[in-house]
């Protein structure tokens, strides 16, 4: 007979073992005899590992070669005498970023807060903090620091502008980002004839400033061509299908740095002698090509994800193929393969660094010179590289970061 | 064979001669002959693979036939994209497995089309869309996103987001078939009211109950054939075909 | 019946969706066609008109340049074909030793990464997430300055005489051919060993379907393989007097302690080694956990429910399910660690990239190009080559 309870029986707390921090240690450090063993050795190991790291970086680290290199690192040689005789250039990059705080102002003005908020017055404040540090009033003048300090007021006037007139709109938004990136690139280059605007080399174009510039414009260009190649892998024409195919396949198929090196000798060859190029332009294309190949796999990937019938029901519908394409199919499968495509956007921005290749003085190879030319700080190398790989995680991490949120808040209507 | 007398005596709507399509060597339509009246609702049937769904998707060209004449309202199905466009403007499909947008809202999903290819104006086509999600029945969903929605309820806004375009010719390619037993119900329901509307349909279905009670007339496919075509009280009754005979009795 | 004539009559040209089609896709083929020729014809152009050498004849002349680190011997004298082949050689050996490598170590972070354990996750998590999101090239600055700071070869650590670590490389005991002939022929038998030891495993397969028990069939066939091997050596060894291969001990020579004999690897190639590892194994642990996550719960409840262990488990219904999720990234990841080992030139390995680039100061820089680019294509279609018959294989059990 069973034992029967008419009124049911009330419901109990879980035993103490499984509750709690003690519930949590048993169930994730000594759930069993080997995980528990495992707990003891890891935490032995890493430990130490932790505890010697962190006494090198505090006490035995030598880190003065991060103040040394300071501002090169940024922009390079853009402001030496060389490249900007007889003027100072510096504001040219300030103003540029100015404006790309007073876009992540406009962001947060329409989003109303979030993720866009927190971004936009975490940039800025880490800009204008190294106004004040210590280190920034050895060796910047006051005009420097005042222009990083005005990293806030930018973020509050696109937040404003974004507000209270009529560019606060996404699409709006964006038009101004690829406003803001050409007002860049001409600022930085110069323009003959203006005083104060000086042309500069983009030969001497430099530090991180040059990988963000060369990732900005691949990232924006590669993302479409990508889009085309894959399109034109699938579709039924044979002509097409196949120049894709063979374009993607080279491309991918041999390493970025040998096409970079070889772009340098074959590209100028096929203009004539006196046409107007340059390296830096022409890594800038292969770059963008290089990644589009890339690209083009992993949107394909996300095209053949989708079910047949949606493009079918799109035409019976009576929309032509172009409108199913760019409208139903399309935006469909980039949603699908989101963490791809970001992948490549960080792929595309470690292999910036690549362009040491051609000679520019990207914010490794401009590291990488300086060991190489002052040896008594070649002690100093990985203090120096770690720093640099730190760099580069903040904004890989970043991005992989904000690309899952994206993911995370898309995820309605989602099948 | 003979085309049908039409319903009411009425003008031929679909008119098809001799539709042959090959997968490959494969043979899926050998030969059909038939035409539908306006305001017809024929209930194609008949055992998988025998050609019925290849059928209907050769009317709005979602399947190109390789030899014979299909004419649509008027239009013929030739190489002619702009016949091919103003075919499927006029000829709503409805769809087994839904195929509703999943990234865009039920509101987008039925206006879409209507905008884009009609070029109506957004208010427009939005009121249109509230009076058939009103008249499908669900009108409190209109800003949800398809996966959020019961089987049942997306098959009703697949059938709105046809009849969003105004079209005259209705083609249903198993409407039920992917749907729990208490939402087929449901979905018949809509599709009755839109036979008594006087819509043209063409239904390739297995729900004998709704073809007894809805059907001007039953066409049975087998192996790219028509071999049985007849009013519902003759398929069901008197049956001339054996093939007819074996395949009703193993599905009734 | 008989039916009126109409079909395809009077659609005009410019709606007719075939030929539309066509025209599409021979406006396309010439329009690419025209900007190819145009590029290469510019291209031949430049060559004829500014005097740009071309050819092939510099492939038997002397490159009489020193190649830092090789797998096969190499004299200055030699060719420029056979120094073009000692590159490839290079750089196959970093692809093929770092791929192995990297496939051990990023399966047991992916393994780890799933692991019950908090600690070990977590740990696994951080590796990962720091690895990849940093570009290869720092990190392999990072450990050839590690190598650079290792002491002096006269100062440099030694492991029971046995093994040199030193900023010159690491030497380590390696086998040493004594006589070519006999090397031969005992390497012809070790292919037959592994030969005889499949079939023995197939047979013995074969055989325990058909009567349900025998000699376990891996462990008969690995014996098989040793046994042959062993054989062949010892009488090799006695017919003609020496073995096939001696071992060879790294030992210091000369004033200045220069380590000869046993393999060294440069301090170029064991940053490279290390960076290139530690870099693809983050990608790969990645791919590892997807494949693993992969496998539904299900199946894992339905193998327990049938009473198998969790070691049969993970053998016979988790890997083998597992294993077509991983193998397509994973290949395409060998392909990247192959390519990215063009990165050695920074660091000063002579890999395939970093020697075609120091050739073109002495020969026609066009031809160099056409040789790498078909050197690397090779590379990318073996191993996409792999990749395609190993889908094809596991899916034909699909659907």
């Amino acid at each position: 007979m069973a034992e029967v309870s008419p009124l049911g029986n009330p419901p109990l707390p879980p035993p103490r073992l499984e509750r709690g921090i003690v519930g949590w240690v048993r169930a994730n450090l000594f759930a069993t005899r080997f995980s528990g063993a495992l707990t003891v050795a890891s935490t032995l190991v890493f430990g130490a590992a932790a505890i010697f790291g962190i006494n090198w970086m505090l006490f035995n680290a030598d880190w003065s070669v991060i103040a040394t290199l300071g501002g090169q690192m940024v922009i390079g040689q853009y402001n030496t005498e060389a490249a900007c005789p007889g003027q100072n250039c510096f504001w040219r990059p300030q103003a540029s970023l100015l404006m790309v705080t007073g876009i992540l102002g406009m962001a947060w003005g329409v989003a109303g807060g979030g993720l866009p908020k927190r971004i936009g017055i975490g940039v800025a404040v880490v800009l204008a903090a190294f106004a004040l540090l210590p280190y920034s009033f050895e060796r910047m003048g006051m005009d420097v620091r005042l222009l990083l300090a005005a990293n806030i007021p930018a973020l509050g006037i696109g937040w404003a502008v974004a507000r209270y007139t009529p560019l606060g709109t996404s699409p709006r938004i964006a038009l101004s980002a690829v406003v803001v990136f050409a007002v860049t690139l001409l600022l930085l280059r110069g323009i003959p004839g203006i005083p104060g605007l000086q042309p500069v080399s983009v030969l001497n174009w430099g530090g991180l400033t040059l990988n963000l510039l060369l990732a900005v414009g691949g990232i924006a260009f590669s993302f479409p061509i990508g889009i085309a190649l894959a399109l034109g892998r699938r579709s039924h024409l044979p002509v097409v299908k196949l120049l894709c195919v063979v374009f993607i396949e080279v491309f991918r198929g041999v390493p970025l740095i040998t096409l970079l090196f070889m772009s340098q000798v074959l590209v100028p060859l096929a203009f004539p002698e006196n046409f107007p190029q340059n390296s830096l332009f022409r890594a800038a294309i292969i770059i963008t090509l290089f990644s589009s190949a890339y690209m083009a796999e992993n949107i394909r990937g996300g095209l053949q994800a989708l079910h047949p019938g949606q493009a079918e029901a799109a035409r019976a519908l009576g929309l032509p193929s172009w409108q199913t394409t760019l409208l139903i199919s399309l935006p469909q499968a980039i949603r699908n393969v989101i963490p791809a495509i970001v992948g490549q956007f960080i792929a595309l921005f470690k292999d910036t660094s690549l362009v040491y290749i051609i000679g520019m003085l990207d914010v490794v190879e401009i590291s990488r010179a300086f060991i190489q030319g002052n040896p008594e700080y070649l002690v100093s190398t990985k203090e120096l590289f770690l720093f640099l790989g730190l760099v580069f995680w903040v904004f890989t991490y970043g991005m992989s970061y904000v690309s899952r949120r994206v993911e995370e808040n898309m995820g309605v209507g989602r099948r | 064979m003979e085309a049908q007398e039409t319903k009411n005596g009425a003008e031929d709507i679909i008119i098809c001669r001799d539709v042959h399509k090959w997968y490959g060597s494969f043979h899926a339509l050998r030969g059909i002959t038939t035409t539908i009246g306006r305001a017809q609702v024929v209930v194609v049937f008949g055992p998988s693979g025998s050609g019925k769904s290849t059928f209907i998707r050769t009317i709005n060209r979602l399947e190109e036939h390789q030899r014979g004449q299909i004419i649509v309202d008027g239009i013929e199905l030739t190489n002619d994209v702009r016949n091919i466009d103003a075919i499927r403007r006029d000829v709503g499909m409805v769809f087994q497995s839904f195929n509703l947008f999943p990234h865009l809202t039920v509101m987008d999903n039925i206006t879409l089309a209507p905008m884009k290819v009609r070029k109506m104006p957004r208010d427009e086509a939005r009121q249109i869309a509230l009076d058939l999600l009103e008249r499908v029945g669900i009108t409190e969903q209109s800003d949800k996103y398809p996966p959020q929605l019961s089987g049942g309820q997306q098959q009703r806004v697949a059938i709105a987001r046809a009849l969003a375009m105004q079209p005259n010719i209705m083609l249903f390619d198993e409407p039920t078939s992917a749907l729990d037993p208490e939402m087929i119900k449901e979905v018949l329901e809509v599709m009755k009211e839109l036979a008594s509307s006087g819509m043209t349909m063409v239904v390739v279905s297995h729900e004998m109950g709704f073809a007894r009670e809805v059907a001007d007339r039953m066409m049975m496919f087998d192996q790219g054939s028509i071999v049985e075509d007849g009013s519902p009280e003759q398929i069901f009754e008197d049956p001339q075909n054996d093939r007819t005979k074996l395949f009703l009795s193993q599905i009734l | 019946m008989k039916l009126p004539n109409l079909t395809y009559k009077g659609v005009p040209v410019w709606r007719h969706a075939q030929v539309l089609q066509w025209t599409a896709q021979i406006v396309s083929g010439i329009l690419v066609v025209v900007l190819v020729t145009w590029f290469f014809a510019n291209i031949a152009n430049a060559i004829h008109d500014r005097n740009i050498p071309f050819g092939f004849g510099f492939l038997s002349r002397e490159y009489q340049t020193p190649i830092g680190w090789h797998l096969l011997p190499y004299e200055s004298s030699d060719t420029f074909l056979y120094a073009f082949l000692v590159a490839v050689t290079n750089t196959l050996f970093v692809s093929l030793v770092g791929v192995v490598l990297a496939t051990l170590l990023g399966t047991f972070i992916g393994v780890a990464r799933l692991s019950g354990n908090w600690i070990v996750s977590k740990v696994a998590l951080v590796y990962i997430e720091f690895f990849r999101n940093v570009p290869l090239l720092v990190q392999l600055f990072f450990w050839f300055y590690i190598v650079l700071a290792l002491p002096p070869v006269r100062e440099g650590y030694v492991l029971v005489d046995r093994l040199y670590l030193n900023n010159a490389g690491l030497s380590i005991p390696w086998l040493a051919v004594s006589s070519a002939g006999s090397a031969l022929v005992w390497i012809g038998l070790v292919i037959a060993a592994i030969v005889a030891g499949l079939l023995v495993h197939r047979w013995l397969v074969l055989r325990e379907i058909r009567i349900g028990s025998a000699p376990d069939p891996l462990l008969v066939g690995a014996a098989t393989f040793f046994v042959i091997g062993a054989v062949g050596w010892i009488v090799i060894a006695f017919s003609s007097g020496t073995a096939p291969f001696t071992i060879s001990i790294p030992s210091p020579q000369g004033a200045f302690g220069r380590i000869s004999d046993g393999f060294t690897m440069s301090g170029g190639l064991m940053a490279l080694m290390i960076g290139l590892v530690m870099y693809t194994a983050s990608f790969i642990a990645e791919i590892v956990r997807a494949g693993i996550q992969s496998v539904s719960r299900g199946q894992i409840e339905a193998a327990r429910a049938l009473g198998l262990s969790n070691a049969r488990t993970l053998r016979q219904v988790t890997l083998p399910q597992a294993m077509k999720v991983i193998i397509p990234p994973l290949i395409s990841q060998f392909l990247n660690l192959t390519k990215n080992s063009s990165l050695a030139g920074a660091i000063g390995f002579s890999d395939l990239t970093n020697v075609a680039k120091t050739m073109t100061q002495t020969a026609p820089a066009v031809s160099i190009f056409l040789l790498i680019m078909a050197a690397y294509l090779a590379m990318s279609l073996t191993y996409s080559l792999i990749g395609n018959l190993y889908n094809r294989r596991i899916n034909v059990g699909r659907r």
